[in-house]
Protein backbone atom coordinates (compact mmCIF):
# COMPACT_ATOMS: atom_id res chain seq x y z
CA UNK A 1 0.00 0.00 0.00
CA UNK A 2 2.62 2.60 -0.94
CA UNK A 3 -0.23 4.36 -2.74
CA UNK A 4 -1.15 5.99 0.56
CA UNK A 5 2.36 7.46 0.94
CA UNK A 6 2.16 8.71 -2.63
CA UNK A 7 -1.26 10.32 -2.08
CA UNK A 8 0.17 12.03 1.01
CA UNK A 9 3.16 13.26 -1.01
CA UNK A 10 0.76 14.66 -3.61
CA UNK A 11 -1.28 16.51 -0.98
CA UNK A 12 1.89 17.94 0.60
CA UNK A 13 3.09 19.16 -2.78
CA UNK A 14 -0.24 20.81 -3.63
CA UNK A 15 -0.37 22.47 -0.18
CA UNK A 16 2.89 24.24 -1.01
CA UNK A 17 1.41 25.37 -4.33
CA UNK A 18 -1.65 26.80 -2.57
CA UNK A 19 0.60 28.89 -0.38
CA UNK A 20 2.78 29.94 -3.29
CA UNK A 21 -0.26 31.17 -5.26
CA UNK A 22 -2.17 32.65 -2.34
CA UNK A 23 -5.09 30.33 -2.94
CA UNK A 24 -7.06 28.52 -0.28
CA UNK A 25 -9.11 25.93 -2.08
CA UNK A 26 -8.21 23.12 -4.44
CA UNK A 27 -10.82 22.39 -7.13
CA UNK A 28 -9.11 19.84 -9.28
CA UNK A 29 -5.82 17.96 -9.40
CA UNK A 30 -4.67 16.22 -12.52
CA UNK A 31 -2.13 13.41 -12.15
CA UNK A 32 -0.52 11.20 -14.76
CA UNK A 33 0.33 7.67 -13.68
CA UNK A 34 2.78 5.90 -15.98
CA UNK A 35 1.92 2.40 -17.21
CA UNK A 36 4.99 0.90 -15.54
CA UNK A 37 4.74 2.73 -12.25
CA UNK A 38 3.52 -0.28 -10.28
CA UNK A 39 0.83 1.94 -8.75
CA UNK A 40 -2.70 0.60 -8.26
CA UNK A 41 -4.94 3.44 -9.37
CA UNK A 42 -7.94 2.40 -7.25
CA UNK A 43 -5.76 2.31 -4.13
CA UNK A 44 -4.25 5.68 -4.98
CA UNK A 45 -7.71 7.26 -5.38
CA UNK A 46 -8.93 5.56 -2.22
CA UNK A 47 -5.90 6.91 -0.32
CA UNK A 48 -6.38 10.41 -1.71
CA UNK A 49 -10.04 10.70 -0.80
CA UNK A 50 -9.42 9.19 2.64
CA UNK A 51 -6.61 11.64 3.40
CA UNK A 52 -8.40 14.80 2.23
CA UNK A 53 -11.11 14.27 4.82
CA UNK A 54 -8.62 15.84 7.19
CA UNK A 55 -7.75 18.68 4.80
CA UNK A 56 -10.39 21.46 4.68
CA UNK A 57 -8.89 23.13 1.60
CA UNK A 58 -9.07 19.87 -0.37
CA UNK A 59 -12.41 18.62 0.76
CA UNK A 60 -14.33 19.44 -2.47
CA UNK A 61 -11.48 18.67 -4.84
CA UNK A 62 -11.66 16.27 -7.72
CA UNK A 63 -8.78 13.94 -8.55
CA UNK A 64 -8.32 13.40 -12.27
CA UNK A 65 -6.06 10.54 -13.32
CA UNK A 66 -4.53 10.26 -16.78
CA UNK A 67 -3.16 6.87 -17.79
CA UNK A 68 -1.02 6.93 -20.94
CA UNK A 69 -0.86 3.62 -22.79
CA UNK A 70 2.00 1.18 -22.30
CA UNK A 71 4.52 1.19 -25.14
CA UNK A 72 6.79 -1.67 -26.06
CA UNK A 73 9.91 -1.78 -28.17
CA UNK A 74 11.00 -4.79 -30.13
CA UNK A 75 14.61 -5.57 -29.25
CA UNK A 76 15.05 -7.26 -32.62
CA UNK A 77 13.71 -4.64 -35.11
CA UNK A 78 13.74 -1.61 -32.80
CA UNK A 79 10.20 -0.45 -33.60
CA UNK A 80 7.84 0.85 -30.91
CA UNK A 81 4.13 0.11 -30.58
CA UNK A 82 1.23 0.15 -28.15
CA UNK A 83 0.15 -2.84 -26.11
CA UNK A 84 -3.03 -3.33 -28.18
CA UNK A 85 -0.98 -3.57 -31.37
CA UNK A 86 0.79 -6.74 -30.18
CA UNK A 87 -0.04 -9.97 -31.95
CA UNK A 88 -2.31 -12.41 -30.12
CA UNK A 89 0.66 -14.37 -28.80
CA UNK A 90 2.28 -11.12 -27.55
CA UNK A 91 4.79 -10.67 -30.34
CA UNK A 92 6.06 -7.66 -32.30
CA UNK A 93 3.41 -6.67 -34.89
CA UNK A 94 6.14 -5.93 -37.46
CA UNK A 95 8.71 -8.70 -37.27
CA UNK A 96 6.87 -11.17 -34.96
CA UNK A 97 9.81 -11.43 -32.58
CA UNK A 98 8.90 -12.11 -28.97
CA UNK A 99 11.68 -10.17 -27.27
CA UNK A 100 9.89 -6.96 -26.31
CA UNK A 101 10.94 -4.43 -23.73
CA UNK A 102 8.66 -1.86 -22.05
CA UNK A 103 9.30 1.79 -22.82
CA UNK A 104 7.31 4.48 -21.14
CA UNK A 105 6.93 6.08 -17.89
CA UNK A 106 7.21 4.46 -14.52
CA UNK A 107 6.72 7.78 -12.82
CA UNK A 108 3.74 9.55 -11.27
CA UNK A 109 3.44 13.18 -12.34
CA UNK A 110 1.48 16.12 -11.03
CA UNK A 111 0.26 17.72 -14.27
CA UNK A 112 -2.20 20.44 -13.32
CA UNK A 113 -3.84 22.00 -10.30
CA UNK A 114 -6.94 24.17 -10.40
CA UNK A 115 -7.36 26.34 -7.33
CA UNK A 116 -9.03 29.46 -6.09
CA UNK B 1 -25.18 29.07 -7.87
CA UNK B 2 -23.58 27.44 -10.84
CA UNK B 3 -23.19 23.76 -10.08
CA UNK B 4 -20.50 23.34 -12.66
CA UNK B 5 -17.94 25.62 -11.15
CA UNK B 6 -19.52 26.67 -7.86
CA UNK B 7 -18.67 30.31 -8.59
CA UNK B 8 -21.79 31.82 -7.07
CA UNK B 9 -23.07 33.36 -10.33
CA UNK B 10 -26.53 32.47 -11.61
CA UNK B 11 -26.29 29.46 -13.87
CA UNK B 12 -27.97 31.07 -16.91
CA UNK B 13 -25.26 33.72 -16.94
CA UNK B 14 -22.63 31.50 -18.31
CA UNK B 15 -22.17 28.57 -20.62
CA UNK B 16 -18.74 28.01 -19.14
CA UNK B 17 -16.90 29.96 -21.75
CA UNK B 18 -16.47 33.02 -19.53
CA UNK B 19 -13.23 33.63 -17.72
CA UNK B 20 -13.32 32.62 -14.12
CA UNK B 21 -11.01 35.14 -12.59
CA UNK B 22 -11.49 33.49 -9.22
CA UNK B 23 -10.00 30.16 -10.17
CA UNK B 24 -6.65 29.53 -11.74
CA UNK B 25 -5.06 26.54 -13.33
CA UNK B 26 -1.42 25.88 -12.71
CA UNK B 27 0.32 23.62 -15.15
CA UNK B 28 3.17 21.54 -13.89
CA UNK B 29 4.97 18.43 -14.88
CA UNK B 30 6.42 17.47 -11.62
CA UNK B 31 6.99 14.02 -10.19
CA UNK B 32 5.13 13.33 -6.99
CA UNK B 33 8.26 11.49 -5.96
CA UNK B 34 10.36 14.61 -6.52
CA UNK B 35 10.71 15.37 -2.82
CA UNK B 36 11.81 11.78 -2.18
CA UNK B 37 14.23 11.89 -5.11
CA UNK B 38 15.81 15.15 -3.96
CA UNK B 39 16.56 13.66 -0.55
CA UNK B 40 17.80 10.48 -2.27
CA UNK B 41 20.36 12.48 -4.25
CA UNK B 42 21.58 14.02 -0.97
CA UNK B 43 21.86 10.49 0.43
CA UNK B 44 23.96 9.52 -2.57
CA UNK B 45 26.33 12.42 -1.91
CA UNK B 46 26.46 11.47 1.73
CA UNK B 47 27.28 7.82 0.91
CA UNK B 48 30.01 9.00 -1.47
CA UNK B 49 31.42 11.33 1.20
CA UNK B 50 31.89 8.23 3.34
CA UNK B 51 33.80 6.71 0.44
CA UNK B 52 31.18 4.01 -0.07
CA UNK B 53 29.08 2.41 -2.76
CA UNK B 54 25.41 2.09 -1.75
CA UNK B 55 23.49 -1.09 -2.58
CA UNK B 56 19.72 -1.38 -2.16
CA UNK B 57 18.39 -4.95 -1.80
CA UNK B 58 14.77 -5.52 -2.82
CA UNK B 59 12.82 -8.78 -2.68
CA UNK B 60 9.77 -10.44 -1.21
CA UNK B 61 9.96 -11.64 2.40
CA UNK B 62 11.93 -14.85 2.82
CA UNK B 63 13.96 -14.79 -0.38
CA UNK B 64 17.21 -14.78 1.58
CA UNK B 65 18.33 -11.15 1.71
CA UNK B 66 19.61 -11.28 5.29
CA UNK B 67 21.32 -14.65 4.85
CA UNK B 68 22.99 -13.43 1.67
CA UNK B 69 24.16 -10.33 3.53
CA UNK B 70 25.58 -12.45 6.36
CA UNK B 71 27.51 -14.62 3.90
CA UNK B 72 28.64 -11.57 1.92
CA UNK B 73 29.94 -9.84 5.03
CA UNK B 74 31.85 -12.99 6.06
CA UNK B 75 33.68 -12.95 2.73
CA UNK B 76 34.22 -9.21 2.40
CA UNK B 77 34.94 -8.21 5.95
CA UNK B 78 38.63 -9.15 6.01
CA UNK B 79 39.37 -6.76 3.14
CA UNK B 80 36.64 -4.06 3.11
CA UNK B 81 34.67 -1.83 5.48
CA UNK B 82 30.96 -2.46 5.54
CA UNK B 83 27.98 -0.66 7.04
CA UNK B 84 24.41 -1.96 6.96
CA UNK B 85 20.99 -0.33 7.15
CA UNK B 86 18.21 -2.81 7.86
CA UNK B 87 14.64 -1.92 6.95
CA UNK B 88 11.81 -3.81 8.59
CA UNK B 89 8.24 -3.15 9.58
CA UNK B 90 8.93 -4.26 13.14
CA UNK B 91 11.67 -5.78 15.34
CA UNK B 92 15.46 -5.66 15.53
CA UNK B 93 15.87 -9.29 14.46
CA UNK B 94 17.61 -8.72 11.14
CA UNK B 95 19.92 -6.10 12.63
CA UNK B 96 20.77 -8.55 15.40
CA UNK B 97 21.78 -11.17 12.82
CA UNK B 98 24.04 -8.64 11.08
CA UNK B 99 25.44 -7.29 14.38
CA UNK B 100 26.72 -10.77 15.16
CA UNK B 101 29.09 -10.29 12.22
CA UNK B 102 30.62 -7.31 14.06
CA UNK B 103 29.85 -4.67 11.46
CA UNK B 104 28.10 -1.34 12.12
CA UNK B 105 24.37 -1.72 11.59
CA UNK B 106 21.29 0.45 12.01
CA UNK B 107 17.77 -0.93 12.15
CA UNK B 108 15.05 1.25 10.65
CA UNK B 109 11.57 0.15 11.62
CA UNK B 110 8.94 1.68 9.39
CA UNK B 111 6.12 1.04 11.87
CA UNK B 112 3.82 -0.45 9.28
CA UNK B 113 4.99 1.20 6.07
CA UNK B 114 5.76 -1.30 3.34
CA UNK B 115 8.95 0.31 2.01
CA UNK B 116 11.94 2.47 2.93
CA UNK B 117 11.93 6.01 1.60
CA UNK B 118 14.79 8.45 1.16
CA UNK B 119 13.93 10.40 4.30
CA UNK B 120 14.20 7.29 6.50
CA UNK B 121 17.47 6.28 4.89
CA UNK B 122 18.82 9.81 5.42
CA UNK B 123 18.12 9.31 9.12
CA UNK B 124 19.68 5.85 8.95
CA UNK B 125 22.94 7.11 7.45
CA UNK B 126 23.30 9.68 10.25
CA UNK B 127 22.64 7.01 12.86
CA UNK B 128 25.16 4.73 11.21
CA UNK B 129 27.83 7.43 11.39
CA UNK B 130 27.67 7.24 15.19
CA UNK B 131 28.71 3.59 14.91
CA UNK B 132 31.72 4.25 12.68
CA UNK B 133 35.18 4.96 14.11
CA UNK B 134 36.48 7.01 11.20
CA UNK B 135 33.55 7.88 8.87
CA UNK B 136 34.96 5.68 6.19
CA UNK B 137 33.24 2.78 4.40
CA UNK B 138 33.59 0.74 1.22
CA UNK B 139 30.03 -0.60 1.12
CA UNK B 140 26.73 0.57 2.50
CA UNK B 141 24.22 -2.26 2.21
CA UNK B 142 20.58 -1.25 2.56
CA UNK B 143 18.20 -4.14 3.08
CA UNK B 144 14.74 -2.91 2.13
CA UNK B 145 11.47 -4.09 3.69
CA UNK B 146 10.54 -7.52 2.30
CA UNK B 147 8.16 -6.59 -0.50
CA UNK B 148 8.58 -6.86 -4.26
CA UNK B 149 6.12 -4.06 -5.09
CA UNK B 150 6.35 -0.85 -3.07
CA UNK B 151 10.12 -0.46 -2.49
CA UNK B 152 10.60 -0.36 -6.28
CA UNK B 153 9.01 3.11 -6.47
CA UNK B 154 11.35 4.77 -3.98
CA UNK B 155 14.89 5.72 -4.97
CA UNK B 156 17.01 5.85 -1.85
CA UNK B 157 20.24 7.25 -3.30
CA UNK B 158 21.83 3.86 -3.94
CA UNK B 159 24.43 3.27 -6.65
CA UNK B 160 23.16 -0.19 -7.46
CA UNK B 161 19.79 -1.77 -6.98
CA UNK B 162 19.73 -5.52 -6.51
CA UNK B 163 16.52 -7.51 -6.84
CA UNK B 164 16.38 -11.08 -5.50
CA UNK B 165 14.05 -13.93 -6.35
CA UNK B 166 14.52 -17.27 -4.62
CA UNK B 167 13.90 -20.62 -6.27
CA UNK B 168 10.84 -21.53 -4.12
CA UNK B 169 9.09 -18.31 -5.25
CA UNK B 170 8.87 -19.39 -8.88
CA UNK B 171 10.38 -18.19 -12.14
CA UNK B 172 7.34 -16.13 -13.14
CA UNK B 173 8.17 -13.38 -10.62
CA UNK B 174 9.83 -10.97 -13.11
CA UNK B 175 6.77 -11.08 -15.38
CA UNK B 176 4.43 -10.55 -12.42
CA UNK B 177 6.35 -7.76 -10.70
CA UNK B 178 7.86 -5.79 -13.61
CA UNK B 179 8.63 -2.51 -11.83
CA UNK B 180 11.12 -4.14 -9.46
CA UNK B 181 13.12 -5.42 -12.45
CA UNK B 182 12.82 -2.42 -14.77
CA UNK B 183 14.75 -0.21 -12.34
CA UNK B 184 17.21 -2.81 -11.03
CA UNK B 185 20.89 -3.17 -11.95
CA UNK B 186 21.40 -6.75 -10.83
CA UNK B 187 19.03 -9.69 -10.55
CA UNK B 188 20.06 -12.41 -8.11
CA UNK B 189 18.39 -15.81 -8.32
CA UNK B 190 18.92 -17.16 -4.81
CA UNK B 191 18.62 -20.58 -3.13
CA UNK B 192 19.72 -22.44 -6.27
CA UNK B 193 20.59 -25.40 -4.01
CA UNK B 194 16.80 -26.04 -4.05
CA UNK B 195 16.46 -26.29 -7.85
CA UNK B 196 15.90 -30.05 -7.71
CA UNK B 197 12.88 -29.67 -5.46
CA UNK B 198 10.99 -26.88 -7.20
CA UNK B 199 9.59 -26.29 -10.64
CA UNK B 200 11.80 -23.25 -11.29
CA UNK B 201 13.16 -22.49 -14.74
CA UNK B 202 16.30 -20.35 -14.64
CA UNK B 203 15.93 -19.74 -18.38
CA UNK B 204 12.40 -18.43 -17.98
CA UNK B 205 13.35 -16.15 -15.08
CA UNK B 206 16.32 -14.78 -17.01
CA UNK B 207 14.40 -14.27 -20.23
CA UNK B 208 11.46 -12.51 -18.55
CA UNK B 209 13.79 -10.25 -16.58
CA UNK B 210 15.88 -9.34 -19.64
CA UNK B 211 12.73 -8.51 -21.60
CA UNK B 212 11.90 -5.95 -18.95
CA UNK B 213 15.43 -4.64 -18.68
CA UNK B 214 17.96 -5.73 -21.31
CA UNK B 215 20.85 -4.15 -19.35
CA UNK B 216 20.21 -6.24 -16.24
CA UNK B 217 23.12 -8.27 -14.85
CA UNK B 218 22.12 -11.69 -13.52
CA UNK B 219 23.82 -13.93 -10.95
CA UNK B 220 22.56 -17.32 -9.70
CA UNK B 221 23.76 -18.30 -6.24
CA UNK B 222 23.22 -20.20 -3.03
CA UNK B 223 24.20 -18.69 0.30
CA UNK B 224 24.10 -22.20 1.80
CA UNK B 225 26.39 -24.11 -0.57
CA UNK B 226 28.39 -21.05 -1.64
CA UNK B 227 27.79 -21.74 -5.34
CA UNK B 228 27.86 -18.47 -7.30
CA UNK B 229 29.14 -16.50 -4.32
CA UNK B 230 32.52 -15.80 -5.97
CA UNK B 231 30.79 -14.18 -8.94
CA UNK B 232 28.73 -12.01 -6.59
CA UNK B 233 31.75 -11.01 -4.47
CA UNK B 234 33.68 -10.11 -7.63
CA UNK B 235 30.72 -8.03 -8.83
CA UNK B 236 30.89 -6.08 -5.58
CA UNK B 237 34.67 -5.71 -5.56
CA UNK B 238 34.58 -4.37 -9.11
CA UNK B 239 32.24 -1.62 -7.97
CA UNK B 240 34.72 -0.23 -5.50
CA UNK B 241 37.59 -0.59 -7.97
CA UNK B 242 35.80 1.72 -10.42
CA UNK B 243 34.85 4.28 -7.80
Amino acid sequence: MHELSLAQALIDQVKLLLKEHNANKVLRISVEIGPFSGIVIDSFEFGYYALIKEEPSFIDSKLEIITPPALYQCVFCGRKFKEDELTKDKRCPFCKDSFLTPVGDGDILLKEVEME
Amino acid sequence: MCEWCGCGQPEEHHGHSHNHNHSKIIELNKSILEENNKIALKNKEHIEALGAVGINFISSPGSGKTTLLQETIKRLKPRTKIGVIEGDIETQRDAQRIREQKVPVVQLTTGGACHLDARLVHKGIHQLEHELDDNNLDFLFIENVGNLVCPASFYLGEHKRVVLVSVPEGSDKPAKYPKAFIDADLFIISKIDLLDYFDFSIDEAKEEALKLNPKLDIICLSSVTGKGMDEWINYLLNLIKKE
